[in-house]
């Protein structure tokens, strides 16, 4: 048999920090029990409002070890109501890595015993969802100074969905082209893909005009 | 001297696809470096909002030419997390020799691609003899010879083929016994030894905190995988332990890097001849597309407001998918799907990485992370 995390163990921790984030002010987290191909897993499943975001983070960051941001993305709700018309949606692992100690001169590698983990070693994900209400300029705070690898993240996301991070340093298109027109982000619902009438498509369908750059110079 | 920037690519030879990285240099060392991506930006994730939830996995395919099922296998994961299917466990063993399989290849291109990039041309010729290997045995199970299309939500497209366990015994058999053809090539040159020992420092934590998993993570000495610290899949019934490397004190370099890959190589060859011998119902049984033994009944709508993601461990570090479902009147497609991957966060990381050494080191550390563009801008 391998060594994997077991199940119970990582019900019991998600449950913990489950317990300690809910005490944040209008911060709701729940332990939703998920299941993909055959094997069951736990999840902390948190909302959260954006006021409080920066407080939840640096609580993850701080007091339970989490270490790792995977993906940071947005959803564009057109139809989702005026509370619910953005979403920003955070995806984070708790890995428990550090720098393997030096013995003798010699690096002696980490290798924990998964079946073993206690505490705040244990793995878990976590999910946080913040719905933003209906603006036309949706922010939330950046936690690029807490995670280094959600600077990339949060470029792309403004990048493709145009919710943009406050306090986030040096943004810029890293997705589309550089000289994309300021407003534009594809994944918002207003921009449609279309297969027909494909001649349409050059026409300015997608809310800029399409002009080569040279255009008007070169006789 | 004074700095100055230079412009990298898009294209270059050691690119596996097109990309700019800016260095700005002081003479011959690196003091600054800026990724520019998207040279190849097709907008899936665009796409994927008006596809079914069947149809995406085509796509997913084509992220990564040289993993193509990891990919699509990743996605299968989140979409049945969103739907809420339950697959048979056969199906789950047919996966993962595939996935192990395609980690082979992947890992085999890499090694075949660092090759030529450091100046050992060779041994592109060897890793490529060996990859075709695999892609044949990948072949018989997924109909094509790069993009497959295997699974299916709720389980595979098609049974082991017959004489498949045969075969794949005997194939993985040699190639393990290859393995020690590459290291002969590779740690008794001196060439790749002075390019690769001592430059492209990088430690486990800075890397995690940079959000740098998989191959590249465990050089640095720690054995976190996904497999193991969120079990999916059968890797729970497999005897295995992710490989760890020992690094230098200052960090895993890109020697370091080129033996994680190796062993794990090996791992996964191990994996592969063990799960023939577990598979339920023995390697040799044949069912019918459709059976039930390999395919699940999925429901093809999605909940109004549920979301669908699963970690999954890629070739390149931890590969994800989000799928938001439903929204009104359009259950059959996903609201929103959203990509996570590897490379797009490790590429920055990679480029802070070679800032402090010369120039001719930067195909060296570059290439020692694997970078593949096409997941990378999606």
């Amino acid at each position: 048999m391998g060594k994997t995390v077991s199940t119970s163990v990582q019900k019991q921790a998600a449950e913990d920090m489950c317990k300690h984030i809910s005490t944040i002010s209008g911060v709701s987290a729940e332990v939703s029990e998920r299941k993909s191909g055959t094997s069951p897993r736990s999840v902390v499943s948190v909302d959260c409002p954006p006021e409080s975001w920066r407080e939840l983070a640096e609580s993850l960051r701080g007091d339970h070890g989490v270490d790792y941001c995977s993906m940071i993305t947005g959803t564009h709700w057109p139809e989702g109501g005026s509370d619910k018309n953005w979403e920003v949606i955070y995806h984070f692992l708790r890995m428990a890595v550090g720098d393997p100690p030096v013995v003798d001169g010699m690096v002696e590698p980490i290798i924990t015993d998964p079946t073993k983990v206690t505490g705040k070693s244990v793995p878990l994900e976590i999910e946080v969802r913040i719905a933003i209400p209906e603006t036309r300029e949706p922010v939330v705070s950046s936690i690029q100074d807490l995670w280094v690898g959600a600077d990339w993240n949060e470029k792309e996301t403004w990048d493709l969905v145009g919710i943009d991070f406050e306090g986030h340093i040096g943004m810029r298109r890293v997705l589309q082209p550089h000289e994309t027109p300021v407003g534009f982000h594809p994944l918002q619902k207003q921009h449609k893909l279309r297969y027909h009438d494909f001649q349409e498509m050059y026409d300015d369908a997608q809310g800029f005009l399409r002009k080569p750059s040279d255009a008007g110079k070169i006789k | 001297m004074a700095e100055m920037w230079i412009s990298m690519g898009p294209q270059h030879p050691m690119t596996h696809g097109l990309w700019t990285l800016k260095v700005k240099v002081d003479g011959e060392t690196v003091v600054d470096t800026e990724p520019d991506l998207g040279y190849i930006h097709r907008g899936v994730e665009k796409i994927c909002e008006s596809r079914d939830f069947t149809q995406i996995t085509t796509y997913c395919d084509r992220l990564c030419y040289a993993s193509a099922n990891t990919w699509s296998h990743s996605y299968i994961y989140a979409v049945e997390d969103l739907l809420e299917v339950e697959v048979p466990e056969r199906a789950e063993y047919i996966r993962l020799i595939a996935v192990e399989l395609q980690r082979i290849a992947s890992h085999l291109m890499w090694l075949g691609a660092y090759g030529p990039d450091i100046g050992n041309l060779s041994i592109m010729v060897w890793c490529l003899r060996e990859r075709e290997m695999m892609m044949d045995l990948l072949q018989e199970l997924g109909g094509s010879r790069m993009h497959y299309n295997f699974p299916r939500v709720g389980g595979v497209k098609r049974d082991l083929p017959h004489g498949f366990a045969q075969r794949t015994r005997a194939k993985v058999s040699l190639f393990l016994s290859r393995i020690q053809e590459y290291e002969a090539l590779f740690d008794e040159s001196t060439i790749f030894l002075i390019r690769t020992q001592g430059v492209g420092y990088s430690k486990a934590e800075e890397m995690v905190n940079h959000g740098v998993t998989g191959p590249n993570l465990r050089a640095g000495g720690v054995n976190y995988d996904v497999r193991t610290a969120h079990p999916y899949s059968v890797y729970s019934e497999l005897d295995w332990e992710p490989p760890v490397e020992r690094p230098s004190v200052k960090g895993a370099d890109c020697y370091d890097r080129y033996r994680i890959r190796v062993e794990e190589m090996r791992i996964s060859a191990m994996m592969v001849l063990e799960s023939l011998d577990k598979i339920p119902g023995g390697a040799d049984t044949y069912h019918e597309p459709g059976d039930p033994a390999i395919i699940a009944k999925a429901p093809s709508r999605a909940k109004e407001g549920t979301s669908g993601f699963h970690h999954f461990e890629d070739s390149r570090g931890e590969s994800m998918f989000y799928l938001a479902g439903g929204g009104e009147g359009r259950g059959k497609q996903p609201y929103r799907v959203s990509i996570r991957s590897p490379m797009f966060i490790t590429i920055p990381y990679a480029s802070k990485c070679m800032i402090g050494y010369k120039v001719a080191d930067i195909p060296a550390i570059m290439g020692s992370f694997d970078p593949c563009i096409g997941e990378t801008d999606r």
